[in-house]
């Protein structure tokens, strides 16, 4: 949990692969690096088993790039496409049994806190749509309740995708999949509002066609999560072998769904705002002049 | 044999969009190289497919064609590329990499 898990071991560096070198000499651990240097610096994540073309892989790739200290954070996640890539990555990945991520992650992000006092520590789930809003869903809601000090991350490529094409909750109604012939009969879940009913403190919708906005709305939250709140970031990350979409059309189906029904969506709380101004030195939740000089006393 | 992305350094050189980079979902597998380019007399780098990660979803042509409109980016038979770079021959540098090319079929 600190820039010493990506040194060589005296002696051992000419033994390890040229991945694992790449990536201590040349990964971005220990600098700032942003999705416009992309394909100039080695990555944290590695070869992985997705299927080509997959946009929760893109979505993941952008994720892991985004963390603001890849160094000090762990992700979690379960059952499910999206552990096959998150866990090929060299940062630390827990794998909550099916549904308790959640529970894992609280258990986790206590734990870290009191073991290292201030310094940040990041706990990052990412899960499906159906550890999320299925069958992790009561540990999910709970610990937005208790307001725990992490992010969640719902990979949302409405069906299960790794067995074969069943609906979960965040299908949508009338979607007729291999293992939903009848076409789902109910609509699908609203998340985001259950999570802003819960009390996150930052809650956004995203989809992977715009690389800098997933870059800032994943940096956000995990910032946010440092201190204010619990965070929640739902992507759409469309499965292309379910919903047989071609491979070269992943970002047009991603374009369309996000002019359709995933449109960007951004619930920052008045704290989170106040606390990524004056913390982290984001200029667009600074208090505006003319409002910080009507809340003076005798102007207002 | 498979399909693989192949990036026209003439037309990338010469454009500086970077934007395949940003989609592909693998990662370390479309990467840029500063002298790629600027060595054949252009005025930026080129972007490069390292073959060897590349899965052949051709998500970065419809990138390069509708996003960019560069046109870049074909998917080629591995076969039918004399050469094109591999992990293995692929070094990283302060802001840019640099692949020295091989033949990607052995044997």
């Amino acid at each position: 949990m600190s820039l010493d898990y990506v040194k060589f071991t005296p002696g051992f560096e000419k033994f390890m692969p040229k991945e694992y070198r790449d990536m201590v000499d040349h990964g971005p651990f220990g600098k700032k690096v942003t999705v416009s240097q992309m394909g100039s610096f080695k990555e944290v994540l590695e070869e992985h088993p997705m299927c080509a073309g997959c946009a929760m892989t893109l979505f993941i790739r952008l994720a892991m790039i985004a963390f603001p200290n890849p160094e000090d954070t762990i992700t979690v996640g379960t059952a499910g496409c999206g552990r096959l890539a998150i866990s090929q990555a060299a940062v630390p990945f827990v794998y909550g049994n099916y549904g308790d991520q959640n529970g894992v992650a609280s258990g986790l992000s206590r734990g870290l806190r009191l073991r290292f006092g201030d310094k940040p520590k990041d706990v990052v789930v990412m899960a499906g749509d159906g550890g999320t809003a299925d069958i992790g869903f009561q540990q999910v809601v709970h610990s937005w309740f208790r307001h725990e000090r992490f992010t969640t991350i719902m990979l949302d490529n409405e069906v299960y995708g790794n067995t074969g094409g069943q609906e979960s909750g965040m299908t949508n109604r009338g979607a007729v999949l291999k293992m939903a012939p009848l076409g789902k009969k109910f609509d699908k879940m609203d998340m985001v509002s259950l999570a802003k009913l819960a009390g996150c403190a930052y809650v956004a919708t995203v989809v992977p066609n715009n690389p800098r906005r997933v870059e800032s709305v994943i940096k956000k939250a995990v910032l946010i999560a440092r201190e204010v709140g619990s965070t929640y970031i739902q992507a759409y990350t469309s499965c292309n072998i379910e919903y047989a979409i071609p491979t070269d059309k992943v970002m047009e189906d991603a374009k369309t769904v996000e002019n359709d029904r995933y449109a960007f969506s951004e619930y920052v709380s008045d704290e989170a705002k106040e606390y990524l101004a004056e913390r982290y030195g984001y200029k667009e939740y600074l208090p505006k002049p003319a409002a910080a000089a009507a809340a003076l006393p005798g102007k207002a | 044999m498979y399909l693989v992305a192949d990036i026209s350094v003439e037309i990338c050189a010469a454009k500086n969009c970077k934007l395949c980079t940003q989609y592909c979902p693998e990662a370390n597998t479309i990467l840029y190289s500063d002298e790629m380019g600027k060595d054949k007399g252009f005025k930026y780098g080129s972007a490069y497919v390292a073959v060897d990660r590349c899965k052949g979803c051709a998500q970065c042509v419809w990138v390069c064609d509708n996003m960019a409109k560069n046109n870049a980016i074909k998917m080629i038979m591995i076969d039918q590329l004399p050469k094109a770079a591999l992990t293995d021959n692929i070094t990283y540098g302060e802001k840019s990499t640099t692949a020295v090319l091989a033949s990607p079929v052995v044997g």
